[in-house]
């Protein structure tokens, strides 16, 4: 009987217009998240984002980083966000290096207000980077 | 004290107890088992009250834990709620304007025709008075093609802020086509209103803007049309477009009024 590690599998989900585009990279410890957010079943959509970030960290010691470009979030992804965070946080308790960048268009200050919110509780590194983007 | 008392009592009973002389005493033996029985129930008690203040303890504990997993939740709650306020914010932000953009002309801010088209279904709503005043740039195709677009989006900017001066608060100017606006003036009677007009045309023919030092203006024809009782706005204007194609016919600079 082999007792193989069952690889979980990288998530490239494309984008649309209510669903942000989301891709992880297990090699390089990173997940992306980018685009607006207000999907018409988020447990579904997230359920899966949280299980990558539960199994990377529970898997490997590596650090994990997380690349949010984020505009709009309705209530459902904000609680889904909230939740890794709190991974994040728990891990980065427990010694782990983990890490998040927030990028937004310098056009839109009150995305980067709003990530200020999300940051609150957070003692790792959560960076809110402005971010020329291109049309 | 009174346990103290309690147990310097014991001390003399077992004192007694143990004194050879009382080892025939009648009330010994009575008093052994009595004394036995006591320790025994105070024993008995005391692992109660134990058992007891450990119950308590833990119930205290289970009482800590959810009060703090309470407020925990409570916390992810309103920051929760306070994110999600925030977004709707936005969101209604983004929507008025969105709003202002899709009522509105981009190059001189005015209502565009759709705010107007919506104005105007108001009125006709309400049964309100209004008389409509349709004004067109005299020879703007020439201006365009001789100077460029952008000294022709420079001219309507300028005469739009003279327009918006010489107006009410209550009326309405928007920009009907490219070169062409409408003055909407409610509760206003064709005499008026062509008085109104016709200051405005003046006003408006002193506008200059410069081309390389030399400075350019334009004349504006009118046609207006008051509205009709029960008539739908959209004869209103028809009737206006038709007088400002007559003033246009006429020798433009001029405004032509629609028969009442």
């Amino acid at each position: 009987m082999t007792n193989a590690m069952t690889m979980i599998p990288d998530l490239d989900i494309p984008g649309s217009q209510s669903t942000p585009a989301i891709r992880s990279d297990w090699a390089a410890g990173r997940l992306t998240l980018q685009g607006d957010s207000y999907p018409e079943n988020s447990y579904e959509l997230f359920d899966q984002v949280i299980a990558w970030v539960e199994r990377f960290l529970s898997d490997e010691s590596r650090p994990l980083a997380l690349e949010l470009t984020l505009v709009y979030l309705n209530t459902s992804s904000v609680k889904a966000m909230m939740d890794i965070f709190d991974l994040l946080e728990e891990a980065h308790e427990g010694g782990r290096p983990v890490s998040v960048t927030w990028h937004y268009d310098p056009r839109n200050e009150r995305i980067a207000e709003l990530a200020e919110e999300f940051k609150e509780d957070c003692s790792y590194p959560f960076a809110i980077t402005p971010t020329p983007v291109t049309p | 004290m009174k346990s103290r008392g309690e147990e310097g009592l014991l001390q003399r009973v077992a004192a007694l107890l143990a004194e050879p002389r009382h080892a025939d005493n009648p009330l010994r033996e009575a008093l052994e088992a009595l004394y036995l029985q006591h320790r025994d129930q105070r024993e008995q008690l005391e692992r109660l009250m134990n058992i007891s203040d450990r119950y308590q303890a833990l119930a205290r504990e289970a009482q800590q834990v959810t009060q703090k997993r309470y407020e925990r939740s409570l916390r992810r709650q309103q920051k929760l709620s306070r994110i999600s306020d925030g977004y709707q914010a936005l969101i209604c932000e983004r929507n008025q304007t969105l709003h202002e953009e899709a009522h509105h002309d981009a190059l001189t801010a005015l209502p565009n025709r759709r705010l107007i088209d919506e104005h105007l279904a108001r009125l006709d709503r309400d049964e309100r008075s209004y008389t409509l005043a349709l004004l067109d740039i005299d020879h703007f195709k020439q201006i365009n093609d001789a100077h460029g677009h952008d000294v022709g989006d420079a001219l309507l900017v300028a005469i739009t802020r003279t327009m918006r001066e010489s107006l009410r608060d209550y009326d309405l100017c928007g920009r009907w086509g490219g070169e062409e606006f409408l003055l909407l003036l409610g509760e206003t009677s064709l005499e008026e209103a062509s008085r109104i007009v016709e200051r405005m045309r003046a006003r408006l023919a002193r506008v200059q803007v410069f081309i390389a030092g030399q400075p350019l203006s334009v004349t504006l024809s009118a046609g207006l049309s008051e509205h009709r009782a029960g008539e739908p706005y959209a004869d209103t204007l028809h009737r206006a477009d038709q007088a400002l194609l007559r003033a246009k016919r006429d020798g433009r600079d001029r405004s032509q009024l629609a028969a009442g």
